[in-house]
């Protein structure tokens, strides 16, 4: 196939959110498409917490009893379970009661446009820990009332695997953003992929932020202002603080980490919102560059994260 | 006359044995010793390859295998919270 001078471009719903997909040949967009909707309808049979006939449904619904799981959702269960352990517990897969405690029990659309009542607090998760993962055997197993939600590391992990497949496949070089989750593969375009980090992956492609440019891996950014509701009267965010329980309070409102996965930038960005004073000095030790942006504004960089020319996020 | 002949060849045997039991030994030490110039060596060779952004073992989070660059204009995808 030949190179084009612009990647060819589609854009569509998933997960409830906005995907992206380019590719760096336009006979190749079909067919890519085709492969993303492929896998990202069987990441959503498997583990979306708002469909009963789940296999993420049916595993928070077996009162700790093995369950038998597809080689797909044992995956699922393993990104998130390698999430929880490098990220020392920061991003935990056990947060779905939490979630479902400050109003998270249903799809977001529905929470943003009626609003929530506040539930009971919801206490420290169960924990990482109490989640079994027999990959031999392909069962798991939920100690100790543990509910999952895999909404920290599926989406991201599902980019990953499609622009994997996608390349592999095809041969072509491809980018895909679900949701501003960003994974790329194969041959990237002379002049690079050109990613705008901002607070809200909807935001038009000039919203106040920074360009960078990457070749390979993974870009993803975490936020506390976007997917954020009221909760009986209280401002709240998906970013559960295992710890707590209760949505992050955290110096950052936006953090974006590059790695060399979507799965692990998401699980760093995301650890990052948790740790929040910390995060700095955890990622320069994980050598992960990262862009942290303060609820006033002020940007701060971490391991080589390219300097921004005068442009100073606003809100 | 006889008795003196198998006394030699018998001497003749010992000595030979000997001489193949130090051989043994001598080729036994020296592979020792080219196996551990050859680890040095292997070894030496593996640690220098090593690019210093080469991805850790699967215990750590994947660090990119170039940073970020500074662009500039539009992106041609945004990457926020959703």
């Amino acid at each position: 196939m030949t190179a084009v001078a612009a990647p060819a471009r589609d854009t569509f719903g998933v997960f409830g959110t906005t995907a992206t997909l380019l590719v760096s040949e336009q006979a190749a967009l079909a067919p890519a498409r085709a492969i993303a909707d492929a896998e990202l309808a069987a990441v959503d049979a498997a583990c979306s917490r708002f469909r009963p006939d789940s296999e993420l449904s049916a595993l928070n619904a077996a009162g700790g009893a093995a369950t038998q799981v597809s080689e797909l959702m044992a995956d699922l269960l393993g990104a998130a379970l390698r999430a929880a352990e490098l990220t020392g517990g920061a991003v935990d897969p056990t947060c779905g009661q939490a979630l479902a405690a400050i109003g998270y029990d249903r799809d977001f659309a529905e929470i943003r446009a009626a609003g929530v009542p506040r539930h009971q607090r919801a206490g420290p998760v169960a924990g990482w820990r109490n989640v079994h993962l027999d990959r031999g055997r392909r069962q798991a197993r939920l100690d100790h009332g543990a509910q999952l939600d895999l909404g920290a590391t599926a989406k991201a992990w599902a980019a990953d695997r499609c622009a994997g497949l996608i390349a592999a496949r095809i041969g072509c070089g491809v980018l895909l953003s679900l949701g501003g989750d960003v994974a790329v593969s194969g041959p990237a375009p002379a002049d690079c992929w050109r990613v705008r980090v901002t607070d809200d992956h909807a935001a038009g492609p000039d919203a106040p932020g920074q360009t960078v440019l990457i070749r390979s891996g993974g870009l993803a950014t975490s936020s506390t202002t976007v997917r954020a509701w009221s909760a009986g009267g209280d401002p709240v965010h998906h970013i559960i603080d295992p710890a707590t329980g209760e949505p992050a309070r955290s110096r950052w409102r936006t953090v974006s980490v590059a790695a060399g996965s979507c799965a692990d930038a998401n699980s760093a960005s995301t650890a990052a919102i948790v740790l929040g004073e910390a995060a700095i000095e955890w990622l320069e030790r994980a050598c992960l560059p990262a862009r942290l942006v303060s609820h006033d504004g002020q940007v701060q960089t971490a391991a080589g994260w390219p300097a921004a020319g005068p442009e100073r996020v606003t809100r | 006359m006889r008795q003196g002949s198998e006394r030699s060849a018998a001497a003749v045997r010992d000595d030979g044995l000997r001489r193949i039991s130090r051989l043994t030994w001598r080729a036994g030490a020296a592979g020792v010793i080219c196996s551990a110039v050859i680890a040095a060596a292997f070894g030496h060779h593996v640690k220098s390859t090593s690019p210093a952004t080469s991805r850790p073992s699967q215990g750590s989070i994947l660090i990119p295998a170039q940073p970020p660059a500074a662009g500039s204009g539009s992106g041609q995808v945004t990457s926020g919270a959703s």
